[in-house]
């Protein structure tokens, strides 16, 4: 029974990871840009679920208004802050990246209090089911069940419908899918709105998970999911998706077997530096360009 | 290369007289009105440790206030001068140095963690600058010299008491345990491990976390299939709340020990139901009929908006201390202050009366413990045995 | 001078070591890194160990300079395996491992970090003029360096590895040669950051820190000496200027941050550049 709470812990944070992470590789397809301010947009994300859970009772209107008021914001970084420094090697934006999260980062806990925020009413975080000894909670199966209809919707998305085909064709052959009409801003908007959505409903998600919102919740993961894209061989949604899963399991066993002697934060690099040394075009093979 | 040189030399030049502009310009902003008695006061105001240097900082201001309210010492007003150290030792020794230098500090509270404190500490010995460092917990900090004093009990020593509450008073055998890593959260668990076999107690395993963490699938996992008679953690209120929350969620029913930073009414509010029943270490006991806890309580909370915490209750009592001293020194003299505070008996902190401090001017104190009940901070005790936890003598 | 002054001066002087040195890696031979803080942070650590078993000032630069030096070599092989979209992550990644690994090591101090250590006996401002002449050569050293041909050599496989083999000139042996040499001085700083602090605590190496040094160098300008010192003088004094913001320090700080990419991304260099460029024309 023990293995197997190991790793429903390691599925459901796995889940969190690779919906975190979409955005971020998306944004690398397309742009070359290491967007490490998306963990702002993941705070942000928490933050407004329980604002808005807070004021109206209901956590469903706090991820509603979630998913409206980060895909504006995604759009607006990559308005104001990336479009201009696209001519410019790709630590330009990367600093600036950063120099924005350092800000909202004060700016959250300037405005929402160095306390940070918890639920007012959350039966959910309290709430667990035991199946034959294994424990799993309410936000657990939550996490599991959104990231898979997020996945298999962004799955039919992009094979079945226009638009997400000229998404797709644009991340891995930007020029031909240009050739074909499909306008490549849009897309780009489309991308940032739809990574920045994801990642405010896995903010929200960890925030249940916790029952506390503070400045620095989205800190660690932004950094993991960096690495979670170059397992995933950057720009690709499929191998993104396994690192995450994979990566939520090794740190689930890790912490407990490796954990006297390296910090569980460390264990996403360490499994990238070693892979990398095995392959050094990533999980997935190299990404055509 | 000639030229390069002196390109190199009239940059430094450059650099140095827009430093020394600065410098000046930040001493007339400074410029206090006279006659006061400065104290210094460090404390993390930005970055992540800003979560207690904020309650630090309300804290020093209302005593300071108080202070002043009651005629302030030595017929003159105490002025509190304030830096951001963000709990780091670089900035730590700048403002210290800046302290001393530019304001001409001689006494200081340090509002801040142990890598400030610790990096603070020498540099204020070596001016002869008085410093109480009111809640860093790393050895270091004392043994700078004797102008250092400390107003919270050492990490090893929390651990064993903590050893001997869970052994004797709870009755537990088989602990496991949780210790956050960071210098706090290592030290204090450092010495529980040592002190646990005095009592009967017995480490079944041991796990660790980051200060970042808020999730512990792995460890609940792992503590559930342990199946102890307790479980001891290290942490603060952030850390703990989550922690407390998700062992409480898969089922483990034992008791939860809790240490000292695990002390904030936020901790309850995080950690809902499951909070109910923890047992937390070197706490303060809240309800004691004292009038000036029961006012800083309702002062505190209406500048801050939250109840105070542990860091807040200390620091208050800190600069408080600071201004006794003086006062019993008569002399805002460094060397007097320092003196008459290594003399100090029987003082009022807000937690309660603390005994003095050895000869390494660490406090000597007996150990609250509160219990989670309905929801309330409700004592459960205190570790009065005081040789079961003293603090080393150098 | 006050302690204060001289305390930040040094940190300054530190502060630059750092950043020219990444520049040398990253400017110079495109090779991005955002894992400095562990080789300062190696240095920093052999450098203590060094000082504490010894008390010997040389040594303890010694130990510095190799600890950080082997560790960047061993990364600069790792380099020539990855893409370069990799190496920016797996350089990370690097920092990442350095400080979760040295926080559980109890031979390294663990979370208490290394204290004790021995003052160097040259008194504050002593220490703060041998940084600022260990400063001084290392900014001497790179504009040396950029001037040479081995600087060449390592624009050439900057910019176009494949240009670059076509030429003669090895990418393999001369990325490695930029990342020894870079982390060596790395190594250096870390010793002299032990000095100046006397005791460490792995906090002090984390990824922050990298960042903050690769921001020197973008804002400098990447490649240019000169502006990465100013970057590194500036940066390190501007948290200092606007201590009167108090509570709102790094909120300012993180908007500058911003807003200097977004008006000057080519970095103080090119600003600088481009003013010449206009008043030649005007």
């Amino acid at each position: 029974m023990y293995y197997i709470d190991l790793a429903v812990t390691g599925v459901s944070f796995g889940c969190m990871y690779a919906m975190m992470s979409v955005g971020l590789t998306l944004v690398y397809g397309l742009l070359r840009i290491l967007h490490v301010a998306h963990a702002a947009v993941f705070a942000l994300g928490a933050y407004v679920v329980v604002l808005v859970a807070n004021a109206t009772g209901s956590i469903a209107l706090g991820f509603l208004a979630a998913v409206i008021v980060t895909p504006l914001f995604g759009i607006a970084i990559y308005r104001l802050l990336y479009e201009p420094l696209l001519r410019y090697r790709p630590d330009v934006p990367m600093i600036a990246s950063v120099g924005l999260l350092v800000l909202m980062q004060d700016a959250f806990r300037i405005m929402f209090g160095e306390q940070g925020v918890t639920f007012r009413q959350n039966a959910l975080s309290f709430t667990t089911f035991d199946f034959h000894g294994v424990t799993i909670s309410a936000v657990q199966i939550a996490l599991i069940v959104t990231a898979a209809v997020v996945f298999a919707g962004l799955h039919l998305f992009t094979t079945r419908t226009r638009t997400g085909l000229g998404w797709r064709a644009t991340v891995s052959r930007p020029k031909i899918a240009a050739s074909f009409g499909v306008d490549p801003v849009k897309v780009r908007y489309l991308n940032f709105a739809i990574g920045s959505a994801l990642a405010a409903v896995a903010g929200g998600l960890v925030a249940l998970l916790n029952n506390l919102v503070d400045p620095s919740i989205g800190f660690v993961v932004s950094y993991k999911a960096l690495a979670i894209i170059v397992l995933g061989g950057l720009g690709s949604v499929r191998g993104t998706l396994v690192a995450s899963l994979v990566l939520g399991l090794v740190e689930a066993y890790g912490t407990i077997f490796i954990g006297a002697w390296l910090d569980r934060d460390a264990i996403a690099f360490l499994a990238l530096i070693v892979l990398l040394m095995i392959r050094p075009q990533g999980f997935t093979g190299a990404r055509t360009a | 290369m000639l030229i390069r040189n002196r390109r190199l030399s009239a940059l430094a030049a450059g650099s140095l007289s827009s430093l020394a502009g600065l410098v000046v310009l930040a001493t007339f902003a400074a410029s206090p009105a006279r006659a006061d008695v400065k104290i210094g006061f460090q404390a993390p105001l930005t970055g992540p440790a800003a979560t207690d240097g904020k309650s630090a900082q309300i804290a020093a201001g209302m005593a300071v206030e108080d202070i002043n309210a009651a005629g302030g010492v030595l017929g003159q007003k105490v002025q509190l001068v304030t830096y951001d150290d963000q709990a780091k030792s670089d900035q730590a020794i700048f403002t210290a140095n800046k302290l001393i230098g530019e304001d001409g500090v001689k006494l200081v509270v340090n509002g801040s963690y142990s890598a400030s404190g610790r990096a603070a500490a020498p540099v204020f010995q070596k001016a002869g600058v008085v410093m109480i460092a009111a809640y860093g917990v790393h050895p270091d900090i004392t043994r700078a010299g004797d102008y250092m004093f400390r107003l919270v009990h050492l990490g090893p020593p929390q651990g064993a008491a903590t050893a001997l509450y869970i052994g004797k008073t709870l009755g537990l055998k088989k602990i496991s345990t949780i210790t956050m890593d960071n210098d706090y959260g290592q030290a204090t668990m450092d010495g529980f491990i040592e002190a646990a076999p005095k009592y009967g107690v017995e480490v079944v395993n041991k796990y660790s976390y980051s200060l970042k963490d808020r999730q512990f699938g792995s460890i609940v996992a792992s503590v559930k299939r342990d199946n102890p008679d307790g479980v001891y953690a290290t942490g603060y209120f952030f850390t703990g709340g989550p922690l407390v929350a998700q062992l409480r969620a898969a089922g483990i029913t034992v008791p939860i020990i809790g240490s000292q930073a695990f002390d904030s009414e936020k901790f309850i509010e995080i950690a809902g139901p499951a909070a109910e029943g923890t047992y937390i270490i070197d706490s303060f006991d809240r309800d004691r009929k004292d009038e000036a806890l029961q006012k800083f309580f309702t002062e505190f909370k209406q500048r801050a908006g939250y109840a105070p915490e542990g860091v807040a209750a200390i620091t208050y009592s800190a600069v408080r201390l600071m201004a006794d001293g003086i006062k019993r020194a008569n002399s805002a003299e460094p060397d007097k202050v320092r003196d008459a505070l290594a003399a100090t008996k029987d003082f009022p902190l807000l937690e309660g009366n603390m005994n003095g401090f050895n000869s390494l001017h660490e406090m000597i104190m007996p150990i609250q413990v509160n219990e989670i009940k309905g929801g309330k901070f409700t004592p459960a005790g205190s570790i009065t045995d005081l040789n079961a936890f003293a603090p080393p003598e150098k | 001078m006050s302690a204060y002054t001289i305390s930040i001066v040094s940190i300054i002087g530190i502060n630059v070591i750092l950043a020219v040195s990444l520049n040398m890696i990253s400017g110079f031979c495109g090779q991005i890194s955002l894992g400095h803080g562990a080789f300062f942070g190696a240095g920093a650590y052999a450098a203590a160990l060094a000082m504490v078993a010894t008390a010997s000032v040389p040594l303890a630069l010694l130990a510095g300079v190799v600890a950080g030096s082997v560790l960047g070599i061993l990364v600069g092989f790792a380099s020539l395996r990855v893409r370069s979209d990799f190496l920016a992550v797996s350089t990370i990644g690097v920092n990442f491992l350095f400080v979760g690994f040295v926080r559980k090591q109890s031979w390294l101090g663990g979370e208490m970090g290394i204290s004790g250590i021995p003052p160097t006996g040259f008194g504050a401002s002593g220490n703060m003029i041998m940084i600022l002449l260990l400063a001084c050569a290392t900014v001497v050293f790179s504009l040396y360096v950029s001037r040479s041909w081995m600087g060449f050599a390592f624009r050439a496989v900057g910019e176009d590895e494949q240009a670059a083999a076509t030429l003669g000139i090895g990418a393999g042996a001369y990325k490695l040669a930029a990342f020894g040499i870079g982390t060596a001085l790395a190594g250096l700083a870390g010793a002299l950051y032990a000095f100046f602090t006397q005791f460490i605590t792995v906090d002090a190496f984390d990824f922050i820190l990298s960042v903050m040094l690769m921001a020197m160098v973008v804002i400098g300008g990447i490649g240019s000496t000169w502006g990465v010192v100013a970057a590194a003088v500036g940066l390190t004094l501007l948290p200092e200027a606007i201590r009167f913001v108090n509570d709102y320090r790094l909120l300012v700080f993180g908007g500058m941050l911003v807003l200097v990419i977004r008006l000057a991304p080519g970095g103080l260099a090119a600003l600088v550049h481009n003013l010449f460029a206009r008043t030649r024309k005007a």
